[in-house]
């Protein structure tokens, strides 16, 4: 096989290499399989020839060279960035198992690592590679089998070996949800939101109010999830009226003031009196030494605190299910501090979540979305109803965000009016412009990569530099001022909002339709080829 | 509608104000108390709200210049007046100056920073639009929208990290993100009681009078400049109809670069009298001041001079009623709910001329 067309393999055998060159260790073997299968996948679809065993055979090569230099990325983290950080390259990583930690040597685990991540990415390589070769249905269910069995073996294999990622999985997950919402309003009814964030809030704090101490109320996880998802879809509405008739920019700006008032409401609602204001008979958080209070319904003996403010409701009540750490009951604890029952309820609500947006995506309601989208003009003449779709769309969009807002409360346990700020909405517009407008896929991948690099790789980068800087290059600068700039300022976390910036920016100049764009707009660049293929 | 249903309509939106509005610092009886109780504070309100509001002035005319030219709301320029403070933080810093320098020490420090964060921020955003807008400019309208945002995100963290170079700027204190001290050069001596010997019951300093007329002589300055000059005319020209004007062999490009150049130039300025009259400068500084700008520019109307300077005021002294009588906790709300409403309800602003909107 020619240098040239293993280009792409190498492309992304690199980005593989990458995260292991980050991480070493176990990483090695999760990246080997999903470089693999990427591999197989672009491989399997441009290959010429048709029959499964063919394909799987011609993917062989490809997938091996991407595995191989995935482990590289190994190889250098073990044996150059490891001395270079100043980390001994004999270490001790620990399984866990029912809370029992097993210590094996990091040398060790590198080499297994190694060993099944080539193994791994040979084998993915060939089984997406043989998809691609079968009949429209059965890749489907191919696929879906992989990636069923990728997402259930994963969070284990991730538990056991301790790798550390599953906190940076969960808010991925959360961040997915989210997006998977706001692409319901930017992508497929074009209505830019920029205070998506504003909804996000109001399901944490309808979930934080309905089920902790604050306002002692304590309603079950499963009641409240449902009904916080209810009061966003209802905010949608209330918040999305106002701006039906605005368009383009000024729609954007009147979401955004929105999107300040919110967090701003929930900060502030920390001493509530509700008054009638001619006759001053109190109805809410009142004083019985100075009023009337024959009318009153809550709080009947002085101001009512709602939100506690930059203090934040806490703690939350977390949902009953199996295998959930209770702070009461330590024998609950499996695996020491517990992610796995949460991992499978955040991915339950992004795969239900999933299946309802796909559902409505197809549905007479995604069709009215996307013509609104194109032409609102010519959309309503055909009989398109403006007003109910675009509400339509809020209040769906904001839906999803009432789930993710639960879950994200009952799951951190506390809300704070500062997790909901500006720059929230703007990191999850930059999730479903990195991916592709209106593509759940493409949006998906950039909750991925974006919320990945927030959460997993700058920590690790920043981490990694602090240590070269300690271990390398600070004992042979003798210069103070250069001292303290170096160790104070090189710092990649520092950046993180500047890197989503300077995405948004570069994607819009570069590719404004994203890294994985929808079918229509593909199809919009592409009109002969559909013609030529549609005989 | 029957003028019937719309008195109804209003009493009953008055109503829910009134009962509402303590939720949010509103609580109109006891305001109209307070007043009464002690109206020489409203007088004192009205002159910082004045004083405030001719700062978020400069600010919008910034964006109302943009917004003017190229229909784009410029999310950047609020960050770029913070870097601007931040440029001016920094050359005083250099030089050394502090409250109790000589006089010259301290016309000299104002200067050159007035100097360079007049030019850093001018250049900055000429460059900002040659790189992040200029090649979007006739994409759909929410990409430029878009890009501006991330160039917003992109100077606010240059800020954060500009704010951490203790290292080569010692002016910047310990910490990259908390607030940095900003040298008082100006004094405060008092109009009322010191220069003219009045015992009156408000407080109006030489610096408020300073910002006030710095601010009134820039818009006047600004209004005279595209109203007569050749280049003026360019950007009228360009605002009005920007192939049409090119037809007229107008080189768009560099009217709309000297459009941003200028805008920038009022952000820097504005960036150094803020600076000078709050004594204080943080990298978040720019998102709340440029959103209160915008909401002063499409209150008076976008893309109107005198509007952005009329609505710079209104917003000023909202926010400093707000501050006083409402409670501080809310005035963003506030300052958010006046933007919301004049966009839904009267777009093109209290000056605005009827701009149609185009998705």
């Amino acid at each position: 096989m020619q240098m040239k067309t293993l280009r792409p393999a190498i492309n992304i055998g690199l980005m593989g290499g990458g995260v292991a060159l980050l991480f070493g260790g176990w990483s090695i073997a999760v990246m080997s399989a999903v470089v693999g299968a990427m591999v197989g996948r672009a491989y399997g679809q441009r290959s010429a020839n048709r029959t499964p065993d063919a394909i799987a055979r011609e993917t062989l090569t490809p997938g091996l060279v991407a595995g191989v230099i995935t482990v590289l990325g190994g190889v250098l983290y073990h044996f150059v960035i490891r001395p270079l950080t100043g980390q001994s390259v004999n270490y001790l990583l620990f399984f866990k198992f029912f809370r029992a930690s097993i210590p094996i040597n990091g040398i060790a685990v590198f080499i297994i690592s190694a060993i099944v991540g080539i193994a791994l990415a040979a084998g993915t390589a060939q089984y997406m590679g043989r998809l691609q070769g079968q009949p429209e249905r059965q890749r489907r269910r191919g696929l879906l089998v992989f990636l069923i069995v990728s997402l259930l073996v994963f969070p284990i294999f991730e538990q056991i070996t301790n790798m550390q990622w599953m906190a940076a999985v969960i808010t991925v997950l959360i961040y997915i949800l989210l997006a998977l919402g706001l692409n319901v309003v930017v992508g497929y009814a074009g209505l830019l939101d920029l205070g998506y964030a504003a909804f996000f809030a109001i399901g944490a704090y309808t979930t934080a109010l309905l089920n902790s101490p604050q306002i002692d109320i304590q309603w079950n996880f499963w009641l409240v999830i449902w009904v916080a998802a209810a009061v966003a879809a209802m905010a949608g509405l209330v918040l999305g009226a106002p701006t039906l008739p605005l368009r383009g920019d000024y729609l954007a700006i009147v979401t955004l003031g929105f999107g300040e008032i919110v967090p701003v409401v929930f900060k502030n609602l920390t001493a509530v009196t509700l008054r009638e204001p001619f006759s001053r008979i109190c109805f809410i958080g009142c004083d019985p030494l100075i009023e009337s209070v024959k009318a009153c319904i809550y709080a009947c003996t002085g101001q009512l605190d709602l939100t506690a403010g930059d203090r934040g409701v806490n703690p939350v009540g977390r949902p009953l299910i199996p295998f959930i750490d209770n702070p009461n009951d330590p024998q609950s604890l499996i695996f020491g501090a517990n992610y796995l029952p949460w991992y499978f309820l955040v991915l339950a609500l992004v795969v239900l979540s999933i299946f309802i947006i796909r559902r409505l995506r197809d549905s007479r309601i995604g069709r009215a979305w996307m013509a609104i989208r194109e032409d609102e003009l010519a959309a309503s003449q055909m009989g398109i109803d403006p007003v109910k779709t675009k509400l339509l769309a809020f209040s769906i969009g904001a839906t999803f965000s009432g789930f993710a807002g639960a879950f994200y409360g009952s799951y951190i346990a506390a809300i704070f009016p500062t997790v909901f700020d500006f720059s929230v909405s703007v990191i999850i517009l930059c999730m479903v412009i990195l991916g592709g407008l209106g593509n759940m896929t493409g949006v998906i991948i950039g909750a991925i990569l974006i919320m990945g690099t927030d959460r997993l790789f700058l920590p690790q980068i920043a981490d990694l530099l602090k240590r070269f800087m300690n271990a390398t290059v600070l004992p042979n600068v003798a210069n103070p001022a250069l001292k303290d700039f170096l160790s104070t300022s090189i710092d990649p976390i520092q950046w993180r909002l500047g890197i989503f910036g300077l995405v948004l920016v570069i994607m819009m100049l570069v590719r404004p339709e994203g890294l994985v764009p929808s079918a229509e707009r593909k199809a919009e660049l592409h009109a002969g080829d559909e013609l030529a293929a549609a005989d | 509608m029957r003028l019937g249903q719309k008195i109804l309509i209003a009493a009953v939106s008055i109503y829910l104000v009134l009962f509402f509005g303590p939720l949010a610092g509103f609580d109109l009886f006891r305001i109209i108390g307070e007043i009464a109780r002690n109206p020489s504070t409203l007088l004192q309100q009205l002159l910082i709200g004045l004083a405030n509001g001719s700062l978020v002035a400069i600010i919008a005319l910034g964006y109302t210049l943009v917004y003017g030219i190229i229909e784009l709301v410029n999310f950047a320029h609020g960050d770029l007046y913070m870097l601007g403070v931040f440029m001016a933080l920094t050359v005083i810093g250099a030089t050394g100056a502090t409250e109790e320098s000589s006089t010259v020490e301290k016309v000299v420090a104002i200067l050159l920073a007035f100097v360079s964060s007049v030019l850093f921020c001018g250049a900055l955003n000429a460059a900002i639009e040659r790189f992040a807008y200029r090649r979007l400019r006739n994409a759909p309208r929410l990409a430029p929208l878009i890009s501006a945002i991330g160039m917003s995100f992109l100077l606010q963290n240059i800020g954060l990290v500009w704010g951490g170079l203790r290292a080569f700027f010692p002016i910047m204190g310990v910490n990259a993100a908390s607030p940095k001290s900003f040298p008082d050069l100006l004094g405060r001596i008092d109009l009322f009681s010191d220069v003219l010997g009045i015992n009156a019951p408000v407080n109006f300093n030489t610096k408020s009078l300073l910002v006030i007329v710095v601010a009134g002589a820039l818009m006047i300055g600004l209004r005279l400049f595209v109203q007569y000059t050749k280049l003026g005319k360019a950007m009228r020209a360009t605002a009005e109809n920007r192939d049409a004007a090119k037809i007229m062999g107008i080189d768009i490009d560099r009217v709309i670069s000297f459009t941003f150049l200028l805008g920038g130039a009022l952000a820097g300025a504005a960036g150094l009298l803020v600076g000078l009259y709050n004594n204080t400068a943080v990298f978040t500084m720019g998102f709340t001041a440029g959103l209160r700008a915008f909401t002063s520019a499409v209150l008076g109307g976008i893309g109107n001079i005198t509007g952005a300077m009329l609505g710079g005021f209104l917003i000023g002294i909202l926010a400093a009623f707000s501050d006083q009588y409402f409670s501080s906790r809310w005035t963003n709300a506030w300052v958010f709910a006046i933007l919301v409403l004049v966009m839904v309800f009267r777009p093109t602003g209290l000056l605005g001329e009827n701009v149609s909107q185009k998705a």
